[in-house]
Parts: structure tokens; C-alpha cells; sequence
């Protein structure tokens, strides 16, 4: 193994590895989403990294071919509970604390609206958790073709010597299979269906969540979105016929050229 | 460098990115402001260019920093630039539909323009989502418009590669909107899923790898500032665009309708000029290249730099190449 490349990469890791316990602190504190996550990433692929490049060097083809698929197969997981940006934002809130059960039972008696409307975000609520499974058993897909183009990439790569820049593109070439393999994914359409399914089911829950909101709002004798919706609408009317009525006085201006006159040249 | 040293210089990074080239106010409708840039060069005298920028993201991309700004590239060259600021939409803005952004808003810029300047007609310049706009406009007020530029504009939404399309294709975007706004976050979520391992993860590693250079890091912040300033969408302006132009692809099907007439872009016969960006994953280069057939233009020019969406407005070769090119093309027009 080239210790020059052990050098630079360790050099590389310290950049993300906190440079003492009370920075560990600091970064810690900053849960999943600060740079301490980045940090923590960062610190288990070089683990990783340095274990797979242990395996391969001087390895025989089939040592080397098992290091690559123990290093894509790690990398393979560290993403197998990602969640999509999707999930978090476009049916934000969506599904979470849904309704109780009111069974399959017809909806009955003088709660009978308000049963319906449970039930309905109950169903909602369902819809969303299986959209949700269909999306994750699809990224694992994608992820299990990434993990498999890498190690293919990885072994003639490492099997003809490594190069300094070499380590620092493993992280780049997983990236550029896992983009590879969740592109042909997300444009297919069990992908589309069910992230339209997600999104679907996500308005219905919000939509019947805002209704029970409004009735109980009423009860209040609070205002509702609804009754903001309808002034809104009558406000926006208004100021289009008192634009429309302004624009009928004002004269058109006189529009003169269709260039700017040139200046007089400085005497 | 240590993360430590790295977390420091993360905090002592000072960003601000509100646009770096002076400007005035010049005219205001509700939240949105129109702006005149002030001259750095000697102007060319020619027609006044009106940029109109996205509903999506802040104008502000366009005038990052002095070495990455399209404005300041243009201001250079001697044109005379103007940029609307459509501002940040809330739940009183819920029902502006495309008309409004297109017939009032729009018009009015243009207006004020044309009264100020005792002009017939200006250069508009359309980028990205602001590019439909400013076509629609143009197919409306054709008199109103000199010459037309479209940057990174989609206009064939149905081409095989434009992935957000065909997430959209079964979405109910009725329901999602449901007579309210369109979360900017939301929307953000979105577009990073599109590339979700660079734009998630990648970048940050090579961030965290890079130099500690403090001009580095404080431009990577400044861009990411514009990522994620994202203004709610305006929910019927929201729900209009993407049913009519993502699901049903009304541009091609010659069928959009702004304010009760007709868009009818073979009606087009302006000189216009199409930027293209060939690594674009946001308008793939085919969304754009469309135009050509759907418009009745005899002077139409495509231009395709090898740069991705937001490389067309803050990379270097693009401050080297868009600008010279964009005054070039206005020059004898």
C-alpha cells in the first residue's frame, strides 16, 4: 500500500474528525441535520475506506473482489434509512397522529359526518405508510444496483495500483453510482406512482384534517381559513375592477421612438 | 485543517447575499419592486434589457458576488439593466394567478419602463421559469417587446429527461395546493431529490475537503443562502404553471390561455435569442431547444454552454462567456 496515499487520506479524515472530545461535544449536540452528521459520515467511510484498502492491496482477484463488495454493501446501508427529501417535505406532517381506528363499520347516528371524516383520514393515514413502504423498498433497489456498479468499478481500479487521487475519489465514484442507479429508478413509473400516491393521499389527510379544524373553529366562533379564503376573493375582485376602472382614465402614454436617441457627441 | 478549525471558520464566515451591484428602486406594485442597476461602464446607448427572473428562488442569484454576477457581466458590456423582484408571497397572495404575474405585474414593469424611457418596445430577458412568463408576455404585447432572450427556459415540459415532470404527472395539484400557498421549503425538498446523494451529501464532503480558504466557504454559504431562500409560491399562480405547462404541456399543444386570450407562440416573430445549458438537470437541454419549432421567429439564435442550471448564472466560464454573448447578439438588433 502506498503510505503517501494513507498520508493524504489522513489528512483528508482530520478535516472531519473533531480535534478533540470537547469539539465531539459541540458537534454532537447538533443532532442528525448539523455538521456533526456530515462529520460522523465522513469519519465511518474513512473507517471504511481504510479497511477496504487493507483488503485489496496486494490482495488476490478474488480477496480484492470480496473487499469491494464488503466496502459497497457498508455503503449500501449507511444510506438504507435515508430519507428522501421528499418525505419531509412535501407531505410534511402528513399521516402523523392519525385518527384512532373507527373500524370498517358503516358510519351511523348523529356523529355520522364526523365518523366519516375520520374514517377517511384513517384510510389517508394508510395510503401514506404504504406509499412510504413502496418509495423505501424502491430506494433500496436503487441502492443495492449502486452498491453492486461500485464494487465492479472498484476492483480493476484497485487491482492495477492505486493512486494518490485515487482515495479521495472512492467517496465521488459511490456518489456517481448511486446517482446512476436512483436516476433509472425515479424516472420509472412504479417511482412516480407512488410518489403521486404519497403526495395524494398526504392532501387528502391535510384536507380532512383542516375540516375537522374548521368545525370545531365554528363551534369557537373563530375565524376559519375558509371565511379568510372568501374575503381574500372578494378583495382580489374589488381591486381588479378598481384597476381595470383606473386604466380605462389613465391616457396610453405616447410611446415617441423604439430606440434611445443618441447622444450629441461632447464639443 | 481540524473539524475544529473547520467549525470555526464555518462561524466566522460573514455572508451576505442580497445582490452586490447598486440599484434603485424605480417603480413597486404590492411586493414586488422594480430595479434599475446603475452603470459601471459606458452604456451602449441601446434599448433598455428587463430581466425577469423566476417566481422560484431570489433574483439575487443573478448578482451573487463581483466575480459571479450575470448583471454586472451585462453592465459591463454597457447595458442598460432592470430586474424584477417578485418578492415573497403570503397567504393575502394565495389567489394571484399567471395573469396577474403576466398582464399586471409584468405589464406593469414594462410599462413604467417604456413611459420613463418614451419607448415603444424593450429587450426582455426570461430566466428559467420567468423565461414562460416573459414568452407569454411577448405572444400578448408583441409591440411592447424588441428583442426576447430566454435563459435555462423550459418550453417542451414532456422530454425524456425532465424528471420533475414526470413526478408531477399524477400528482393532484388541485389537492396539494388546495386554495393555499406552495411552501418554498417544500419545493426545495423537491428539487433535491432530483440528485439527492450530491445535493444532499456530496457537496458537503467536498466542502469539508476543500480548502479553509474563507472566500471559499463564504461563497459555497452565499449559494447555499440562495438555495434555500425559497418564497412560498403564490398556490393558484402555483397550481396554473405546473398543471398547465408540467402536466399538460400547453406551450407545445399551442393551447395556453393567460387573462382569457390565447398564447399562440407561432404569433412570435421577434428576433430571439435561447440559452442553453447542456448539463441542466432542472430544464434539460431538449425542454429548451423546442422553441425553435414552436415559434414563427425568422431570427432565432440557440446558444448551449456546457454548464448546468445554476453554473449558467455563477460559474466562471459563464461570467466569461453569457454576457459578451447576450450583448453581442443585442448589439446589431
Amino acid at each position: 500500500m502506498d503510505h503517501d496515499l494513507w498520508r493524504q487520506w489522513q489528512e483528508l479524515a482530520s478535516l472531519w474528525a473533531p480535534a478533540n472530545p470537547d469539539s465531539q461535544a459541540r458537534f454532537g449536540h447538533e443532532g442528525a441535520f448539523g455538521l456533526g452528521s456530515f462529520m460522523d459520515a465522513a469519519e465511518r467511510f474513512t473507517a471504511a475506506a481504510r479497511s477496504f484498502l487493507d483488503g485489496a492491496a496486494n490482495a488476490s482477484a478474488p480477496a480484492a473482489g470480496e473487499a469491494a463488495r464488503a466496502f459497497s454493501d457498508f455503503l449500501r446501508e449507511q444510506f438504507a434509512d435515508f430519507r428522501l427529501p421528499w418525505s419531509s417535505g412535501i407531505g410534511a406532517g402528513a399521516g402523523h397522529g392519525a385518527p384512532p381506528s373507527m373500524g370498517d363499520s358503516p358510519a351511523f347516528g348523529a356523529t355520522r359526518e364526523h365518523q366519516q371524516r375520520w374514517q377517511r383520514m384513517a384510510e389517508a393515514s394508510r395510503r401514506i405508510d404504504d406509499a412510504q413502504r413502496r418509495l423505501q423498498r424502491l430506494w433500496s433497489d436503487a441502492l443495492r444496483e449502486a452498491a453492486a456498479t461500485f464494487a465492479a468499478r472498484l476492483v480493476p481500479q484497485h487491482s492495477s495500483g492505486v493512486s494518490a487521487e485515487a482515495l479521495r475519489k472512492l467517496y465521488d465514484t459511490w456518489i456517481d453510482c448511486a446517482e446512476e442507479a436512483y436516476a433509472r429508478v425515479a424516472h420509472g413509473e412504479a417511482f412516480c406512482n407512488a410518489l403521486a400516491e404519497y403526495v395524494n393521499a398526504s392532501s387528502q389527510w391535510r384536507r380532512e384534517l383542516q375540516a375537522s379544524i374548521e368545525h370545531l373553529a365554528k363551534l369557537l366562533d373563530l375565524p376559519t381559513r375558509s371565511e379568510i379564503n372568501t374575503l381574500t376573493q372578494r378583495l382580489k375582485s374589488v381591486e381588479e375592477l378598481l384597476r381595470a376602472a383606473q386604466n380605462k382614465r389613465k391616457p396610453q402614454v405616447a410611446a415617441s421612438r423604439t430606440r434611445p436617441a443618441r447622444r450629441k457627441a461632447k464639443q | 485543517m481540524t473539524g475544529a478549525s473547520f467549525h470555526a471558520a464555518l462561524a466566522a464566515a460573514s455572508v451576505g447575499a442580497a445582490g452586490c451591484s447598486q440599484k434603485d428602486a424605480v417603480w413597486e406594485s404590492g411586493k414586488l419592486r422594480l430595479y434599475r442597476y446603475r452603470p459601471i461602464a459606458r452604456p451602449t446607448g441601446g434599448v433598455p434589457l428587463l430581466i425577469v427572473y423566476a417566481l422560484v428562488n431570489r433574483p439575487y442569484m443573478l448578482d451573487l458576488q463581483q466575480d459571479r454576477s450575470l448583471i454586472r457581466g451585462l453592465l459591463a458590456q454597457g447595458v442598460d439593466v432592470y430586474l424584477i423582484d417578485w418578492g415573497y408571497p403570503d397567504g393575502a397572495d394565495r389567489l394571484t394567478t399567471l395573469a396577474d404575474y403576466i398582464d399586471d405585474y409584468l405589464a406593469g414593469c414594462v410599462n413604467q419602463i417604456l413611459k420613463a424611457r418614451r419607448l415603444s418596445a424593450l429587450n426582455l430577458l426570461g430566466v428559467c421559469q420567468g423565461g414562460v412568463l416573459s414568452l407569454c408576455f411577448s405572444a400578448l404585447h408583441p409591440r411592447s417587446v424588441r428583442n426576447l432572450i430566454t435563459m435555462v427556459t423550459p418550453v417542451d415540459f414532456h422530454t425524456p429527461a425532465d424528471l420533475l415532470s414526470k413526478w408531477v404527472s399524477k400528482i393532484d395539484i388541485a389537492a396539494w395546493v388546495n386554495n393555499g400557498n406552495v411552501s418554498g421549503d417544500a419545493l426545495n425538498q423537491l428539487f433535491l431529490s432530483l440528485m439527492p446523494f450530491r445535493l444532499t451529501q456530496q457537496k458537503y464532503m467536498h466542502l469539508l475537503a476543500a480548502s479553509p480558504d474563507r472566500a471559499h466557504i463564504e461563497n459555497f454559504l452565499r449559494v447555499e443562502q440562495w438555495i434555500f431562500d425559497s418564497p412560498d409560491q403564490a398556490g393558484a399562480a402555483f397550481r396554473e404553471f405546473v398543471t398547465w405547462f408540467y402536466q399538460e404541456n400547453r406551450l407545445v399543444q399551442n393551447c395556453v390561455v393567460i387573462g382569457g386570450r390565447k398564447i399562440d407562440l407561432r404569433a412570435l416573430r421577434l428576433p430571439m435569442l435561447n440559452l442553453i445549458g447542456k448539463r441542466d438537470h432542472l430544464v434539460p437541454p431538449d425542454a429548451s431547444l423546442a422553441l425553435q419549432r414552436l415559434v414563427g421567429s425568422a431570427d432565432y439564435t440557440a446558444l448551449e454552454f456546457d454548464l448546468g442550471h445554476i453554473g449558467m448564472y455563477i460559474s466562471a466560464r459563464a461570467q466569461r462567456e453569457v454576457p459578451a454573448a447576450i450583448a453581442k447578439w443585442l448589439a446589431p438588433r
